[in-house]
């Protein structure tokens, strides 16, 4: 009987480590690379600035992910199609500010009061004409296709972002553009233990969090935002409730539209250069970021870019800078792993 | 599945359609020069990215191939010298591209009257054409690459370089511009003279940029100067912030680039001005280019561009003496431009020697251009008098020093450097 005992107490251990590890596994997975390098800072440099300056850059870098992210992840909710070419309305994002603001007459000389009048009005400019783009494209190539089978609105989605891949390589050329640094971006603004803060960390951060956090409670309160989760849940049956299910969906591309946009004008000023391709690496980065976070969650998919901004920082810094995109997808990997659904997944309409 | 098969098999109708397109459009276009060595008239390529950063530079290159042959009355000897120029590049890309690289040198392979080849203007585009073109002992002339491996297995070189280019053992290429063995130590011996304590190193990874990588390492320990680390990066990151403050704690006090503007080079020249404002910042001829240094053409701002030192394997027009002054004046006559690229030079330099070769070997076959090309002995030329070595490499050695001012390249001194 004792004998016996042994195997039962044993993988009664097993069972309970794996518990334990599909539990906290994730969060463990999520703390490695943070807490290894926090130690290693500890005992050779004595304090944590290093980690911070790392996180401080990972959190604006990430911003602009997440803005990305949610356009993807909005629209995958509720038509559960991946919309392609939506790193390439973020990238046009970027172009039209840029014209807008030289077009305006912002350079470097311009006094703070214009430089932030001129910037809003660019803002409002660049959200507005993304937004109207994004919805014509759902008018022109996915409305149509709303009852086709679900490849054809993926392949058309390809199309239009191959379209505007090169509508923004005629535009501005095949190379990297550096742009006027209007504000100033790697300006530090203050340093706290160390770890500084510059201008460009905080245009990111100061804009990502009004625009995602109203738009949260648009989505929670508004009747279009119930609107819209209605449509996400069941499209039928939200059409039998007098809901406007053809609205809804633009109104959802507008919306992504406009975060696109904003995060388009937040890149060129942060980073000061644009090409035609960054919208094809932050497209990926981004639905990557809204993979991770579970695609469908808003919240989600802010948490999921601020993670790969992270990632991007520690790696660039700690790693090197041509291993970051393979740390970024191991971890996706990792994620996938503990939990298929993302982060904060939810059950979508396919998924049951 | 039934409505499937028609639109495949439509599909490859359609493929097939394209496909002969393309064939009519290659016969079309070198139909009247096939079969050409018996009857006099040779073709001269060039295979160049005439598309993206490195556009204004190739243009000029073309300008100066075209000046050399109209010079020569478009005759080598006793045969008649057709040229066309060939685009390495695609628009999508902004710089060379494998596919329209290993297309170029098929298609010079298979014209029987193509006897050279000028190109490539990037290395790791001539690792990849010269096999093909050394398969089919076509001559082939580099006027821009510096990488050590294309040519031998000196120090710089990768493992297995060069003899994997040449796979069949036969040596098809030269160049005229020294190797990078002499760009490393010369971007080494100014940053030494210019009293960099601890130098931050990024390449882009490309056969070029690593290779140089490499050579400023190897001349940075020969002449005792601090490497703070040698990073690779990946061309496509948003920026490179976190990368420029690992060198600020490591206490840089220079940072050199070994790449191409293309692989983002405006971007990390920016972060790192940024993180170290009071880091002299070198660079390689991969980025003298507008596109690099000129705000106007999307380059670095003025105020980065000003603490840029750039290595080219070009002098200032004052020091290339009486062939080299000729050279600029027919230049201006003949395109109106007084300062040209110096890679103009390099341009009409690889044509006469091409053509000086066609009409030393007197056959004018391939293999005879070959040994022509190998025999070649103080030639002199516009760059200097020179001769080409048994690995095809150029005896000249002397790079100039340029710095940025009004978003123009600037000559500033010759650098002999310390190898």
């Amino acid at each position: 009987m004792a004998a016996a005992g042994l195997p039962a107490s044993t993988s009664g251990a097993v069972s309970s480590v794996r518990r334990f590890l599909a539990q906290n596994g994730l969060i463990g997975v999520l703390l490695i690379m943070p807490l290894a390098f926090a130690f290693h800072d500890l005992r050779t440099e004595g304090d944590l600035s290093r980690l911070g300056n790392n996180l401080v850059d990972g959190l604006s870098n990430g911003s602009i992910w997440a803005l990305v992210a949610i356009g993807y992840t909005l629209v995958y909710g509720i038509v559960e199609l991946i919309n392609f070419a939506h790193g390439e309305v973020f990238m046009l994002g970027s172009f039209v500010s840029v014209s807008f603001f030289s077009t305006i007459g912002l350079t470097v000389a311009t006094g703070i009061p214009g430089l932030v009048a001129g910037l809003l009005l660019t803002l409002l400019v660049t959200m507005f004409a993304l937004g109207t783009l994004n919805t014509m494209i759902e008018r022109v190539a996915y409305r149509p296709l709303r009852n086709a089978p679900k490849l054809a609105p993926l392949i058309t989605a390809v199309g239009f972002s191959f379209i505007l891949l090169n509508v923004g390589l005629l535009w501005r050329g095949g190379s990297q553009r550096s742009i006027p640094n209007l504000i100033d971006s790697q300006a530090l603004l203050v340093s706290i233990a160390g770890v500084n803060i510059t201008r460009g960390d905080l245009l990111a951060i100061a804009v990502t969090i009004p625009l995602v956090l109203g738009m949260t409670i648009f989505i929670s309160r508004s009747r279009l935002g119930k609107a819209m989760r209605a449509t996400a849940q069941d499209p039928d049956a939200a059409r039998l409730m007098g809901i406007n299910v053809d609205t809804t969906i633009s109104a959802t591309f507008m919306i992504g539209g406009l975060l696109a946009g904003a995060a388009g004008l937040i890149y060129a000023l942060y980073q000061t250069t644009i090409w035609f391709f960054q919208g094809f690496t932050a497209g990926l980065i981004a639905f990557t970021a809204a993979v991770m976070g579970g695609i469908g969650n808003i919240r989600g998919a802010v948490l999921g870019g601020l993670i790969i901004g992270f990632i991007q920082q520690l790696s660039d810094n700690r790693i090197g800078s041509q291993w970051t995109p393979a740390v970024v997808f191991a971890y996706l990997v990792l994620i996938m792993v503990f939990k298929p659904s993302g982060l904060l997944g939810e059950q979508t309409r396919e998924a049951g | 599945m039934n409505r499937a098969i028609p639109i495949g098999m439509l599909l490859s109708a359609l493929a097939i359609g394209v496909a002969a397109c393309g064939d009519d459009d290659d016969t079309a276009s070198s139909g009247d020069t096939s079969g050409a060595p018996a009857g006099g008239t040779l073709t001269v390529y060039s295979s160049l990215p005439l598309q993206g950063a490195a556009r204004p530079q190739t243009t000029d290159l073309v300008n100066g191939i075209k000046l050399a042959l109209k010079q020569a009355g478009n005759k080598a000897g006793p045969f008649t010298i057709k040229y066309e120029s060939k685009d390495d590049s695609s628009a999508q890309a902004g710089q060379w591209t494998a596919e329209q690289v290993s297309a170029n040198a098929r298609s010079a392979a298979q014209d029987d009257s193509v006897v050279a080849v000028i190109g490539e203007f990037n290395s790791g585009a001539s690792a990849i054409s010269i096999p093909i073109l050394s398969e089919a002992k076509v001559p082939q002339i580099s006027p821009a690459n510096t990488a050590v491996g294309l040519t031998s297995d000196a120090p710089g070189a990768d493992k297995g370089e060069p003899t994997k280019y040449y796979p069949s053992g036969y040596r098809n290429y030269v160049r005229i511009v020294p190797k990078d063995t002499i760009q490393g130590a010369a971007l080494a011996t100014i940053m030494k003279k210019d009293g960099c304590e601890k130098v931050a190193m990024a390449n882009d990874k490309e056969v070029y940029g690593a290779g140089l990588a490499r050579n400023i390492e190897i001349a940075a320990k020969a002449q005792s100067l601090n490497l703070a680390f040698n990073q690779g990066i990946d061309p496509k990151a948003a920026n490179y912030r976190s990368v420029a403050s690992r060198a600020k704690s490591q206490g840089a006090d220079c940072f050199v680039y070994a790449g191409i503007t293309s692989n983002n080079g405006v971007q990390i020249y920016k972060d790192f001005e940024a993180a170290l404002p009071n880091a002299k910042l070198y660079g390689p001829d991969g980025v003298a280019e507008a596109a690099f240094f000129d705000p106007k053409e999307g380059g670095v701002p003025a105020k980065v561009a000003q603490k840029v030192k750039l290595t080219v394997a070009t002098l200032s027009p004052d020091s290339y003496g009486e062939v080299g002054n000729k050279f600029f004046a027919d230049y201006e006559k003949e395109y109106g431009e007084k300062n040209p690229n110096p890679y103009s030079i390099y341009g009409y330099e690889a044509m006469s020697l091409a053509l000086d070769a066609i009409e030393r070997s007197g056959t004018g076959t391939r293999e005879d251009i070959v040994k022509a090309l190998f025999a070649t002995k103080d030639r002199e030329s516009p760059l200097g008098t020179y001769s080409i070595d048994e690995n095809g490499d150029t005896t000249l050695t002397d790079y100039g020093v340029y710095e940025i001012k009004d978003g123009e390249q600037v000559f500033l001194e010759t650098v002999k450097a310390d190898v």
